[in-house]
């Protein structure tokens, strides 16, 4: 294509520069996928019924930091998810879940050292447990969904990292719902079933989720 | 003022009156970015044409997420990160596309000088050609151009025209098909 091909694309481009909306701010964009993601993630535990030890589970302080983290991570990945959409913001803004992340994955392996120390540990004490990544898969269906019709708004310019933090966001806030109904308490079963499902599934989407990112292109006739 | 600084609130200045619709200040725009363009994509690509190819894959980039930039912040980290994704996505295009090729110092022989084409076959078939390419609606001939003449993959084709993979897919079996049929009916 030659300088002049240049021009006449320009010209092109001139005559379709319509009004565009911009895009809000990515920690207002966060706000309104967590107020969604978080009412679906909602309605299904409250489907299912919440554990009828919960009042005793938000008086343990382990508990609340596990969970709280978990909610942190995942309002921090969907803003990093956000800001990876926007050219020219910080590359820091990407690492912002990784401090609650660290502090959730503390979180459980404090919780492992205490039980492997304990003389509570038995072999029975660690068993397959699917059911966990089950739930955490189907909790995040919605999450996820609403998130990348979001993240399709922005610019595809770091669509691995895009999605990956997108999917982060999704599988952390489904693990903080599973907390909430499902009896699961062990901190090696957690750590492997459902911080090892978080993980999975963001390499998953990270992987997947790159492709849906496309360049969006406007068709010009004849250029 | 320095003339940088002049040159980003300028910049500024006009990206924010393109995304309200000004179309005279974005037409500006676009040809203000031009060298500057070039200059940044000529720094790694030798090819003239290359060079052209890229920038203008920039200015479709730019065109397509300006509703992203905020005039708050500069606008020129905004525009270098698009700029270095898409010379970044021509880099990774070319070497997929040289992974696929071979070089050969001696073509190997293939077929005896007898059975081959004279010059005057070639040149009806080139004929046939253009015309079966030329009965093609507007949207079968894009797809064969772009995929079989220009060599773009499938997923390349499709970010270009807007269409889906698969619609593409479908657009460029039936436009080989129609071809086929309008070749064989004239021999």
């Amino acid at each position: 294509m030659s300088g002049t091909q240049t021009e006449r694309l320009i010209e092109a481009l001139a005559a379709r520069a319509e009004p565009v909306k911009r895009l809000p701010h990515p920690a207002w964009r966060a706000l309104i996928w967590m107020t969604l993601a978080s009412a679906s993630v909602i309605a299904i535990v409250l489907y299912w019924g919440v554990r009828s030890d919960l009042a005793q589970k938000l008086g343990e302080p382990r508990f609340v930091i596990e969970v709280a983290a978990a909610l942190l991570t995942s309002m921090m990945a969907a803003a990093a998810a956000f800001c990876s959409g926007c050219p020219g913001r910080p590359l820091w803004e990407r690492f912002a879940p990784l401090p609650f992340l660290v502090v959730w994955l503390a979180s459980l392996g404090a919780g492992c050292w205490t039980f492997l120390t304990s003389s509570a540990a038995t072999s029975q004490a660690f068993g397959i447990d699917l059911t966990c990544s089950q739930l955490i898969l189907v909790l995040s269906l919605a999450p996820a969904a609403i998130m990348f019709v979001m993240i399709r708004r922005g610019a595809p310019i770091a669509p691995l990292t895009t999605a990956g933090l997108g999917t982060l966001a999704a599988t952390a806030l489904a693990a903080v719902g599973l907390r909430f109904f499902h009896a699961q308490d062990t901190s090696l079963m957690l750590l492997v079933w459902q911080f090892g499902t978080v993980l999975v599934l963001t390499a998953a989407g990270a992987l997947i989720g790159q492709w849906l990112q496309p360049w969006q292109h406007p068709r010009l006739e004849g250029i | 003022m320095t003339d940088r600084a002049e040159r980003e609130s300028r910049w500024r200045d006009l990206m924010e009156s393109s995304q309200q619709g000004d179309q005279v200040a974005y037409a500006r725009l676009l040809r203000e970015l031009l060298p500057l363009l070039r200059r940044v994509v000529g720094r790694k690509w030798r090819s003239p044409q290359d060079v052209e190819d890229i920038v203008q894959d920039i200015l479709l980039s730019v065109h397509s997420v300006r509703h992203t930039y905020e005039p708050a912040r500069p606008f020129m980290p905004w525009l270098m990160t698009i700029t270095s994704r898409r010379i970044a996505d021509a880099a990774r295009r070319l070497s997929s596309r040289a992974a696929n090729e071979t070089t050969v110092d001696i073509m190997p022989e293939t077929s005896s000088g007898d059975g081959t084409k004279n010059h005057d076959d070639v040149s009806n078939d080139r004929q046939d050609l253009q015309m079966a390419l030329s009965e093609l609606s507007d949207g079968q001939r894009e797809a064969v151009e772009l995929m079989k003449l220009q060599g773009l993959s499938l997923e390349e084709a499709a970010l270009k025209t807007g269409k889906s993979v698969a619609a593409l897919k479908v657009t460029v079996h039936r436009a080989l098909k129609a071809m086929r049929a309008s070749m064989e009916k004239k021999n």
